[in-house]
């Protein structure tokens, strides 16, 4: 059975009459939609699927429960480690050389012809903050796309990537990069006033980036 | 020679992303609008609207061209919304500055501009899958089928949330009119 629905007071139901008609959007927005909406489907690759409409609860138990899982094997491990250590200390005059851990650049190297990203390992060593092997794989490669679509002047096709690494890493480790690499790809494409909001936007939220100077000098020469 | 000048190629078949495109083109103002009725801050409806367009090409195959083309846009716009807002949840926000229309602008003199504006304030005191309800039945006149079928719940569940939205709506106008009145 269908419960009935208690009718809207006639002030609420004037208010949504006039909510009711779609405005139409300003030329700029629009026009501005649409360009990219085009470079998306040219690029090819960029289709996202509709995320799920799952409660919130859902989604953190899992995550929250492998986090977990991850700590306590880490705590099991270093202990384990540590008691290891100190024995063969009592023993031997010196530990064996640890092994090294892959740096990023075997995963990403350096593309040539590229003026405007430094290659991949002077990013991670950058600071003590960034992890040598904190940078996901997959965010690695999104950017080695856009960086080797803009070393070929392909500044259409460095948008795809560019726009996924956003939506999936909106914060990622290296969102500096992402951000410097649209600037190049607009100014690129001849969309002058875009870029030069890109990079506008850029310098706000890096104001010390190292790629400044690089991204100014871009943005000043954009059409 | 004259014959084969009257003779043309028929016209090649739209592509399906030239469909896409095309139905992105034709509903924009309705994604803007509806990503701005569920609560997207005006700084990030550009981005979101993009996200519309790559779900849409993504799942262009899906879509019953037979049918109206808005209640499937509206379910793609409150999944990114809803993905959006969760994402936000756990994100510190980067200099958002808002320059749209939240709130009667003093120099503002349309009527209607204050009124979209107090909706839209209303509307932000609604939980979001209250509101897609009451946005998709009351404001884009969808029926109670189709807005269950376009969110995928039961049409229960639809009159249930769409019930105590009208609430919840009425209550958050009632507030923001007294607000108003005291200022």
């Amino acid at each position: 059975m269908i419960e009935e629905l208690p009718p809207l007071s006639p002030q609420a139901r004037a208010l949504l009459d006039r909510e009711r008609p779609i405005p139409s959007l300003p030329a700029s927005i629009r026009s501005r939609a649409l360009a990219r909406a085009h470079a998306a489907a040219a690029t090819g690759s960029a289709a996202i699927p509709v995320p799920p409409s799952r409660p919130v609860a859902a989604s953190w138990i899992p995550w929250a429960a492998a986090a977990a899982l991850v700590i306590a094997m880490g705590t099991a491990a270093a202990g384990i480690y540590h008691h290891r250590g100190s024995a063969a200390r009592d023993t031997a005059p010196s530990l064996p050389p640890r092994p090294e851990v892959a740096p990023v650049a075997a995963l990403a190297p350096a593309l040539p012809g590229d003026d405007l990203v430094p290659p991949f390992e002077s990013i991670a060593g950058e600071g003590p903050k960034r992890s040598r092997i904190a940078v996901p794989r997959e965010e690695l490669r999104l950017l080695k796309q856009a960086r080797a679509a803009v070393a070929r002047d392909d500044f259409g096709g460095a948008l795809g990537p560019i726009a996924e690494h956003t939506r999936r890493f909106r914060d990622g480790r290296l969102v500096e990069e992402r951000e410097a690499l649209r600037v190049k790809a607009l100014a690129g494409l001849g969309r002058g006033s875009e870029a030069s909001r890109a990079a506008t936007s850029f310098e706000a939220r890096f104001p010390k980036s190292v790629l400044l100077p690089t991204v100014r000098r871009i943005s000043s020469t954009a059409p | 020679m004259a014959e084969f000048r009257l003779l043309r190629s028929p016209a090649p078949a739209p592509s399906r992303d030239d469909e896409c495109l095309d139905a992105f083109q034709r509903e924009l103002d309705y994604i803007y609008r509806s990503l701005r009725r569920l609560g997207t801050p005006a700084s990030e409806v550009d981005d979101l609207a993009q996200e519309v367009f790559l779900a849409l090409r993504h799942s262009w195959d899906q879509y019953d061209g037979s049918r109206p083309i808005r209640p499937y846009l509206f379910g793609i716009a409150f999944r990114i919304s809803a993905a959006n807002q969760r994402k936000r949840r756990r994100e510190v926000a980067f200099a958002v500055i808002e320059t749209d229309d939240r709130g009667p602008n003093p120099d503002e003199a349309l009527q209607t501009k204050q009124a979209r504006a107090h909706v839209l304030e209303a509307l932000e005191h609604i939980p979001l899958k209250r509101r897609a309800v009451l946005v998709m039945h009351d404001l884009d006149d969808v029926p109670v089928r189709e807005v269950a079928a376009a969110l995928s719940i039961p049409v229960f569940t639809v009159y249930s949330r769409l019930r105590k939205a009208r609430g919840e709506l009425e209550s958050a106008l009632r507030r923001t009119r007294k607000d108003g009145g005291n200022a």
